[in-house]
């Protein structure tokens, strides 16, 4: 599979804090990823760097070999990244029909009618019959649903998902599991995912990250990080 | 040489009357953020009821006392029949308080018609220094400006209920954990702003003939002043943002109108906006 | 005033509908009765009507760029006054009837210009919604300023003659707009084409990304949209529709003068739209003229009591009325008439 994303020492500092420091990140097209860590690790700020939220202190970001540190936010939307931000951030007062509507209308969105694609994102994110409904009603689960459909909408491969299980039902978190790995499965999207939910992430099996003041701790299968003693004295000493 | 002085004399009177007109904004809008677009109203009825205090009898400074205080009330009546509901919504507050403004306007132009009105100041006359001359009212009112200007920020930075309200701005929801009251302060410091307003507009009165839109005159000017100076910074922004603003146009008027000076300003205050978002000394 | 009634009145986006729905056939049918006014009624009406159709056409400006990109421009009438001094320009440069095309053509450039500079200045930096508000009072002040300043140019407040339009059509004759019926039935289909077309763009793809950003601008620049662009394009196209109202309303009532650029009118404005309903464009087309009307009739009796009375009335519709009137009336056509089956979708 060929590589999708590539961050080399990757570092962010703010005034007396360095946030993350020297991140060598890589993955696979149609690979999934989680990042996790204690509060403070520097995972929002990681993928904020991704996303073109936030310039790098130094380091560089490559995605489809190219080189992309200098890009906006919307210019790294339009080649493929997505964001799933930590508070979702959607329509509130538009219908989930017209929410995806707008990410469907994209600048250089690829053939087809939007009423065609808004209808297979529904069905993706299991929200067909909410159709009409304004996102203000729907339940906070349903919200972070959305905002994933959002990123199907936008053509997004690279998904970069923020803690899309808070708040969630153990229901809506299996189900969200589920989604994530279909997607990634059937559509051949990346996704890197932050999450504290352990049995989320076990389920997902996929190779985990492990953020600690910034750095990189430890990489590797869910299992062998479990049972790792340095990652689990920092979990349990933080 | 001695043009060059009597510029800076000029420069600074000017700049600290619009100091005081602008400070009652910069009270409102860095403390609380509302976006007091009837600011310029406030100052209206301040000179208008310092005028009709006079009319009465009463002493100059009393009546600019109680014009004041009278539209401190008002401000207070306003802000809680209307303006308490939408502390979270500028653009809501923007409007309502350009509707204060409508309100007021004709208000003013029915209880006291159109037809200027003029109050006469305490100090006539001049002050010499040396060469110079100076207009005894201005300077006297440029000195209590700083003078007010800078109590309150003392009051603001150095006394427990400045501190109070310094952190009720900065996090109102930790600031209800330690048991402030939040609308009675957000309250207090609307009302402190209008009675600024109202004052400023009373002391202002003798130097301009009154009509029902004198106040505006002041308005776009203090808003950029305060945006200029820095949202939020009392003391060095104002000061600062009111030395830019009335010293660009002073000296710009020297070389063409006061009417394209004023436009003049306004454009570069635009251009440093746009590039200076947080103002000249604001930053955070 | 209650919290409870208060916080009720949030705003609500209605779908945007087809083309052909929601308000487009009331506005269909309000043109169909304009059309035959002047058959029913004579003199004053018709000389007046083409006047407070184009002040509609200038809250309708607004109303685009308020309701649909949420952005507050206390300016409007800079570009209403510009447009009407630059038709009166041209026309000064005696061209002949068929340089009256020209004249209206670069009115409404002036317009369109003048906003699209300013806005592309602004909006690219990213300058905040609420700091662009007291931009554009500033800039209708150096407006009005310049106006003023500039006499030798507009007349300064003697203000400047402007002749009413005669449209040349070259080999087919030229019809001359002395006539106020003839002017009546020059205005009125340029008002309904300008509003039917700003229709057509609110519910095409412009429009529904204007709301988007309106809504959540992060989230549009999240999704590859670069707002600034469409704002500057929306400023344009407000500021434009301004300045060709403004040209021919100068022509019409043969005069422009500098406080049709200032602040007062500026904000007048802001007062009709906010009252006709700033989430409709016919509701603010509606505002405009009524409430125009309304003022100018009601000032020759009572006027500090009307402007005071608007006054409240403005105040009351920003704290329960967001929709306006606009939106009253279209809530309780929505109570009165039978719900379609599936509601209003994808359209």
């Amino acid at each position: 599979m060929a590589e999708l994303l590539r961050t080399s020492g990757l570092t962010k500092r703010f005034r007396g804090l360095v946030a993350n420091e020297d991140i060598d990140f890589s993955l696979d097209a149609g690979a999934v990823h989680c990042v996790i860590g204690p509060n403070g690790a520097g995972k929002t700020t990681f993928l904020s760097m991704i996303s073109g939220h936030l310039p790098p202190s130094a380091g560089t970001i490559s995605y489809k070999e190219k080189d992309i540190t200098a890009l906006s936010v919307a210019e790294r939307a339009r080649i493929g990244i997505g964001r799933k931000f930590q508070t979702p951030t959607v329509f509130e007062n538009l219908t989930v029909w017209q929410n995806i509507e707008l990410a469907v209308l994209r600048p250089g969105g690829s053939a087809g009618t939007p009423a065609a694609k808004i209808a297979d994102v529904l069905e993706a994110i299991r929200l067909t019959d909410e159709v009409d409904t304004l996102v203000r009603h729907l339940s906070h689960g349903q919200r972070q649903w959305l905002e994933i459909g959002l990123l199907l909408g936008n053509e997004s491969e690279l998904l970069l998902l923020d803690e899309p299980t808070a708040g969630m039902t153990a229901e809506e978190t299996a189900a969200t599991g589920e989604l994530v790995s279909r997607l990634a499965r059937e559509r051949s999207l990346s996704v890197i995912i932050i999450e504290h939910d352990i049995n989320f992430i076990r389920d997902l099996r996929a190779p985990v990250t492990v953020l600690h003041l910034g750095r990189i701790l430890k990489q590797g299968p869910f299992d062998v990080i479990a049972a790792d003693e340095q990652v689990r004295e920092v979990y349990l000493g933080s | 040489m001695q043009t060059v002085v009597s510029v800076l004399f000029d420069v600074t009177l000017i700049t600290m009357v619009l100091a005081l007109a602008a400070f009652g904004l910069a009270i409102i809008y860095g403390l609380v953020g509302v976006i007091n677009l009837g600011h310029g109203a406030m100052l209206t009825l301040g000179a208008y009821f310092t005028w009709a205090g006079i009319d009465a009898g009463l002493p100059f400074f009393i009546a600019v006392g109680v014009a004041g205080v009278g539209v401190g009330i008002v401000g207070i009546a306003f802000e809680h029949l209307v303006i308490r509901h939408f502390y979270d919504r500028p653009f809501d507050t923007l409007l309502l308080t350009w509707g204060f403004f409508l309100v007021s306007t004709e208000v003013v132009k029915i209880v006291f018609g159109t037809s200027f009105r003029n109050v006469t100041g305490p100090f006539p006359g001049a002050i010499d220094i040396g060469i110079y001359s100076l207009p005894a009212y201005r300077t006297f009112v440029a000195a209590l400006s700083a003078a007010i200007i800078i109590a309150t920020a003392l009051v603001f930075f150095k006394t427990s209920l400045g501190i109070r309200i310094r952190a009720l701005i900065q996090n109102r929801e930790m600031a209800s954990l330690l048991g402030l009251n939040i609308a009675a302060t957000y309250k207090l410091v609307f009302a402190f702003g209008a009675f600024m307003a109202g004052l400023a507009g009373g002391l202002i009165a003798p130097m301009l003939s009154i009509d029902p839109y004198i106040g505006n005159v002041y308005l776009v000017r203090s808003f950029f002043v305060v945006i200029v100076g820095g949202v939020g910074q009392l003391l060095a922004g104002t000061l600062l943002g009111s030395f830019f603003i009335g010293g660009a146009e002073t000296i710009i008027a020297l070389f063409s109108s006061q009417v394209v000076a004023q436009a003049a300003v306004f454009f570069i205050a635009i251009v440093i906006l746009r590039f200076r978002p947080l103002g000249l000394v604001g930053g955070r | 005033m209650s919290d409870a009634a208060v916080k009720q009145n949030t705003v609500f986006v209605r779908p945007a509908s087809s083309f052909w729905g929601g308000e487009t056939p009331v506005a269909v049918v309000v043109f169909l009765g304009l059309a035959l006014l002047p058959l029913f009624a004579g003199g004053y009406p018709v000389y007046i009507l083409p006047q407070y159709l184009l002040f509609g056409l200038l809250a309708l400006s607004l109303g685009l760029l308020w309701g649909f990109a949420g952005i507050v421009s206390f300016g409007q009438a800079a570009f209403f006054a510009f447009g009407g001094y630059a038709m009166g320009l041209v026309l000064q440069a005696g061209l002949g009837p068929e340089g009256t095309w020209l004249a209206i053509a670069v009115a409404t450039l002036v317009g369109g210009l003048l906003a699209g500079i300013s806005g592309y200045f602004l909006f690219s930096a990213g300058v905040r919604a609420t700091y662009f508000v007291l931009i554009t009072l500033a800039l209708s002040i150096i407006a009005e300023q310049v106006a003023v300043s500039q006499s030798q140019i507009t007349g300064g407040w003697n203000g400047m003659f402007v002749d009413r339009l005669s449209l040349g059509f070259g080999p087919l004759g030229e019809v001359a707009l002395y006539q106020d019926v003839a002017a009546y039935y020059f205005v009125l289909p340029v008002v309904a084409a300008v509003y039917f077309a700003a229709r057509a763009l609110t519910v095409a793809r412009f429009g529904k990304i204007l709301v988007g950003i309106r809504e959540n601008e992060d989230r549009m620049e999240a999704l590859g949209y670069q707002p600034w662009v469409y704002k500057t394009v929306a400023f344009s196209l407000s500021g434009a529709i301004a300045g060709l109202a403004g040209g021919l309303y100068a022509s019409h009532s043969n005069f422009v003068s500098p406080s049709l650029a200032g602040v007062l009118f500026s904000t007048e404005v802001v007062v009709w739209v906010a009252l006709g309903g700033r989430l409709s464009l016919f509701g603010a087309l509606a505002g405009g003229v009524l409430v125009s009307a309304l003022s100018n009739y009601l000032s020759s009796i009572a006027p500090q009591y009307w402007q005071l009375i608007v006054g409240l009335v403005f105040i009351c519709v920003i704290v329960f009325f967001k929709q306006g009137l606009a939106g009253l009336f279209a809530d309780l056509a929505a109570h009165m008439l039978p719900r379609r089956p599936g509601g209003q979708r994808h359209g």
